[in-house]
């Protein structure tokens, strides 16, 4: 009996929990890889960060591997990144020439454990070369695409393609994302662990320090942005939203983001932004490191409203740690958003800066929607988005993918 | 009576391999080929779906016709269709074709998403799980379903309906062991117009059926 899986029981109660260790016992031990481009910073290595270790807890033989790369790979990887995301990007041959080098070197390093692997998980784009070099593979090979790929600039896809083709399955947050592959294509929304330091509850002395030390005024709402400083999620729109809403009400805002080492562009957004923000007391733009978990988590239970208003989102899984900490999310109309945001329900879904100027006043006019609001989003993380559901679900994947039958149903 | 066993179950789902559908003549296209797994899931697996309140209408033809291709008229056309009241799936695609052949006849203009807006054809793999849990006499069905998750419920009452006995729930195929006997809580069980209703609001109505029963007794 692990301890860990056991620790989730009170939260989404033993029969969940149950069933994850069954459909483990049915999987029988299989080694499975992931695969990314980070360890730490981004959605993607804070879900393989609890995933991997529930996976080994539920009796898979579970390991987690991260592809090392240069500054110019990771340049060339953005842009890929971007051009999925539809931006119109210049990506030249030497671009794709090292990102293929770069995928070669990590494949001499990780031929062994992906060539024996039962099921290879490849994450995002960064490491989708591996697959047509493991030559006399063993296993399943499955492509997990976490962006918004709805309308990739063209060029970009066309290459990409050629790539992804060659797995037996792909994955997607939502059934927009996918597009026309040669395999089965499934649909499974990311989640949040509760438990995670990001996460988990939080004394009120450690959201008293928080507040002191980043100097925010008890007495006056606070509106929070947390997303890295990357221009898809759209941090200048959120100022121009607080400037509108500043001149009526005497808000606060954060705008709070980490890095990661795959995105290099990060740190040209941030200036941006500061210039944009003009060093106005009120706005506070905080850059933190990439472990700064705890931090994130007491400045959304601080908020009174959290924003998200990206213009293009794989998932939002900030919307989703959010509504797990009871507040009501504000959102661009966009990806994986749209799953979470329900309007009146958990939030509101906004596509310009007034939308979110507008919501922002409606919310802190009626302070006892924003509570409303805020219980009802907690309970729908729970229901749909948190990590049980989505380790029941590629468990499952994992069995119906080895049985190479679309099956209707699925004893367990 | 051997006793019932208590099953959960989850949906995986995944995209059906068929094109998205843009406008009402793509819709026709589409549902008239696709496979019985895909018009079930957009017919009775919403009521699994993350949800919140009631939706205008159940079935994922007629949500779309209304929020995307802004045809009204169309969405109440589709939106009273029940599927459980067919004796086949194949029944259901040809009452929904000659629903939108006739819409089709009746406008100037097809009736058209935007782009993003598409409708998307999924199908699913469902995963049952045995809960562990039995039910060894009726009388303790009321009680049982009200602790039954929203999968439990979904897959008893709605799902077994595909299985064999088909057109039959499990409550009632087990009942059926002793039919002359459990004939009040099968009439029970035939009573509850299920199909409009959303998981939770299932349940309480199953729970109040067999409930009324036993206070009769």
């Amino acid at each position: 009996m692990s301890d860990r899986l056991s620790a989730y029981e009170r939260i989404v109660g033993s029969s969940r929990i149950t069933q994850l260790r069954r459909i483990g016992k049915k999987l029988g031990g299989i080694r499975v890889v992931h695969v990314n481009s980070t360890r730490e910073g981004g959605g993607v290595a804070e879900i393989l960060d609890w995933m991997v270790p529930l996976m080994r807890e539920a009796g898979l033989d579970a390991s987690w591997e991260v592809i090392q790369g240069t500054d110019d790979f990771f340049e060339v990887t953005k842009n890929i990144h971007n051009g999925l995301q539809g931006r119109p990007v210049d990506l030249s041959h030497k671009g794709w020439k090292i990102f293929q080098e770069v995928n070669e070197m990590n494949m001499e390093r990780l031929r062994p454990t992906l060539t024996d692997a039962d099921i290879v998980v490849v994450h995002d784009p960064q490491p989708a070369f591996l697959l047509p070099l493991c030559n006399g593979r063993k296993g399943k090979w499955i492509w997990r695409g976490h962006i918004d790929i709805s309308r990739p600039f063209r060029p970009v896809w066309k290459v990409l393609r050629t790539m992804l083709e060659k797995y037996d399955a792909s994955i997607f947050s939502m059934c927009e994302f996918a597009q026309a592959l040669p395999h089965t294509q499934f649909i499974v929304p990311p989640s949040i662990d509760p438990l995670s330091p990001k996460n988990r509850d939080l004394e009120m002395s450690e959201l008293e320090n928080v507040r002191a030390r980043f100097g925010l005024d008890p007495e006056r709402p606070l509106l929070v942005q947390v997303s890295r400083f990357d221009r898809f999620k759209d941090p200048v729109g959120v100022i121009q939203a607080y400037r509108m809403v500043r001149k009526v009400l005497p808000v606060q805002l954060v705008l709070a983001g980490g890095s990661a080492a795959d995105d290099p562009e990060g740190k040209a957004v941030l200036e941006d932004v500061l210039e944009v923000a003009d060093e106005n007391p009120d706005i506070h733009v905080l850059s933190l490191p990439p472990n700064a978990h705890e931090t994130i988590n007491a400045l959304q239970r601080l908020a009174d409203i959290i924003l998200q208003k990206s213009t293009r989102e794989g998932f939002g899984l900030t919307v989703t740690e959010g509504m797990w900490k009871g507040k009501p999310v504000i959102g661009g109309d966009t990806g994986g958003i749209r799953l979470q945001v329900v309007n009146h329900h958990t939030g509101f879904l906004v596509n310009t800066p007034e939308g979110a100027a507008h919501r922002i006043r409606y919310l802190l006019h009626h302070r006892n929607r924003i509570s409303e609001i805020g219980v009802d989003a907690r309970e729908f993380v729970r229901e749909n988005f948190l990590l049980t559901r989505q380790l029941r679900e590629y468990l499952t994947l994992f069995l119906a993918i080895r049985r190479e039958a679309d099956v209707r149903m699925l004893e367990v | 009576m051997t006793p019932f066993q208590v099953k959960d179950c989850g949906l995986l789902v995944r995209m059906s391999g068929l094109p998205p559908a843009i406008n009402l003549r793509e819709l026709r296209e589409r549902i008239a080929a696709c496979s019985e797994n895909v018009l079930f899931h957009h017919f009775c697996e919403t009521q699994l779906r993350p949800a919140f309140d009631h939706p205008d209408y159940r079935n994922d033809f007629a949500v779309w016709a209304k929020w995307y291709l802004s045809d009204r008229v169309l969405a109440e056309r589709l939106g009273i269709l029940d599927p459980f009241s067919m004796s086949s799936l194949e029944e259901l695609r040809g009452v929904t074709i000659d629903i939108i052949d006739e819409r089709l006849s009746e406008v100037v203009m097809i009736p058209s998403a935007a782009q993003g807006d598409e409708f998307f054809f999924l199908e699913t793999t469902t995963v049952v799980f045995d809960t562990g849990e039995r039910v060894t006499h009726p009388r303790e069905l009321a009680k049982t379903i009200k602790g039954m998750t929203n999968g439990s419920v979904y897959y008893h009452f709605l799902e077994a309906r595909r299985r064999e006995p088909v057109g039959r729930d499990d409550f009632s195929a087990w009942l059926k062991g002793e039919e002359k006997k459990n004939a009040k809580y099968i009439r029970a069980l035939g009573s509850i117009d299920f199909y409009f209703h959303s998981l939770p609001n299932l349940k309480e109505e199953l729970v109040s059926e067999l409930g009324k029963v036993e206070r009769k007794r």
